[in-house]
């Protein structure tokens, strides 16, 4: 018998076996030819790049989405989306159709965030959500977000990014690394970070008078990476407050930031939310 | 026992309890059409043999999962055309198991080639036009990033 033609396949079989590649080969398929097109562009193939639970998640967004295709869902689904009234964000990574969320600053504990002397809530243009949290004043920063891994893809390991920025009024966000952790269930895994990376000027004068003072409080928050906030493509930065694996059992991810233990007053922290994404 | 003829008149006896993995058998037993022998004019008799061969060892070593994984892998290394063939009987056969490996062998060869790649493996044509060769790129820019 001669070669066989891939086109003497039925378009089933042909969409299933685009189904098993992955959303960015079933993109470069739908160009080899008209009969590849027609199977790469079939519903039963974008169905399986959707998450299996794609239904529920429909219904929680805050607009309806108009769609004619499963494919058409998926791409919609891949630009940010709001879910629960708005307080969370939803988007699939394109590539592989692996979840993120966003849980906006009013999904977060903030200690003293309905206080008004302590934070005010804004709305930003800049901001996805109705409004992010500005410190006026604490002594004390604790920001907790919970997520479970059932929400999320399975067999992947996330990332927890905490969304700021800071106000051209800030004071006291340099002094001592916040302590940040991400844990799941009763495995805690901790680390450090600055809201804010040093002022030059700033350090060489505070180690001419403050030195003994800052060393004294610097020595009281555990050790760590003492990362820095880094730059995202949308106008605010974001930390790095850990990873997890988002495995077989649905587990309580609890995701934090605390500046407890520089007693000094600090002020100016924007919060847009916390993100959970897939690492690459 | 169960009895099939291939195609190209080829007989096999196999059990029917081993049979039952393919839902198009089952159906055929189930409404009474198995009587003597079931004819499968669409499978011809080397890919049947090797379809029955699959079904035998999932059902006698269905417990074995190392064992299977192994079997799996060694059984699709064959050649294009014979893939093929087994994606066509296990899709006429309805035997969800052995299409789902045979797609994935398919998909594994494909993931991350180029589409002209795709067309050289598979021996197909371009068959659009420029203007919707172009106008496709376009609207998927970023799967070429």
């Amino acid at each position: 018998m001669s070669q066989l033609d891939f086109n003497m396949l039925p378009e089933d079989c042909a969409s299933t076996i685009c189904s098993l590649t992955s959303p960015e080969d079933a993109c470069r398929l739908s160009m080899v030819s008209s009969s590849f097109r027609s199977a790469a562009e079939s519903d039963l193939v974008w169905e399986r790049f959707l998450p299996s639970d794609y239904r529920d998640i429909l219904a929680r967004t805050l607009k309806p989405l108009k769609f004619s295709s499963k494919k058409e869902l998926f791409f919609l689904f891949s630009e940010s989306i709001l879910l629960d009234g708005g307080k969370q964000s939803f988007a699939l990574e394109k590539s592989s159709g692996r979840k993120s969320f966003t849980l906006s600053a009013r999904e977060l504990s903030i200690l003293h965030g309905n206080e008004s002397n302590h934070w005010c809530w804004k709305s930003l243009t800049e901001s996805r959500f109705a409004e992010a949290a500005e410190l006026k004043t604490t002594n004390r920063i604790e920001i907790e977000g919970k997520i479970r891994t059932q929400m999320l893809s399975p067999n992947t390991t996330y990332g927890a990014h905490l969304i700021m920025k800071i106000s051209s009024q800030s004071f006291g966000l340099d002094c001592i690394p916040s302590e940040i952790s991400v844990n799941v269930g009763d495995n805690v895994v901790t680390n450090t970070a600055y809201l804010r990376p040093k002022d030059e000027t700033k350090q060489q004068m505070q180690s001419l008078f403050y030195a003994n003072r800052v060393q004294m409080l610097k020595m009281r928050v555990n050790e760590g990476d003492e990362r820095l906030p880094v730059e995202r493509k949308d106008g605010w930065m974001e930390i790095n407050l850990g990873e997890f694996f988002s495995g077989a059992v649905d587990e309580e991810i609890t995701m934090s930031l605390m500046e407890i233990k520089g007693h000094q007053l600090k002020g100016g922290l924007i919060i847009e939310g916390i993100e959970v994404r897939p690492k690459n | 026992m169960i009895v099939l003829n291939s195609s190209d008149g080829a007989t096999f006896e196999v059990e029917e309890s081993v049979a039952v993995q393919s839902q198009t058998i089952k159906h055929m037993i189930e409404d009474n059409c198995a009587d003597t022998s079931i004819p499968l004019p669409n499978v011809n008799g080397v890919t049947l043999a090797r379809v029955l061969e699959y079904i035998k060892k999932h059902a006698e070593a269905k417990d074995d999962e190392e064992g299977l994984k192994s079997f799996d892998a060694e059984f699709v290394k064959v050649d294009q055309a014979s893939l093929f063939e087994i994606i066509l009987a296990a899709n006429y056969l309805d035997i969800k198991g052995l299409l789902d490996l045979t797609c994935q062998t398919v998909a594994d060869q494909i993931k991350d080639l180029t589409v002209e790649e795709v067309r050289a493996i598979f021996n197909i044509m371009n068959d659009f036009t420029p203007e919707e060769e172009a106008k496709l790129r376009n609207d998927h820019a970023w799967a070429f990033e």
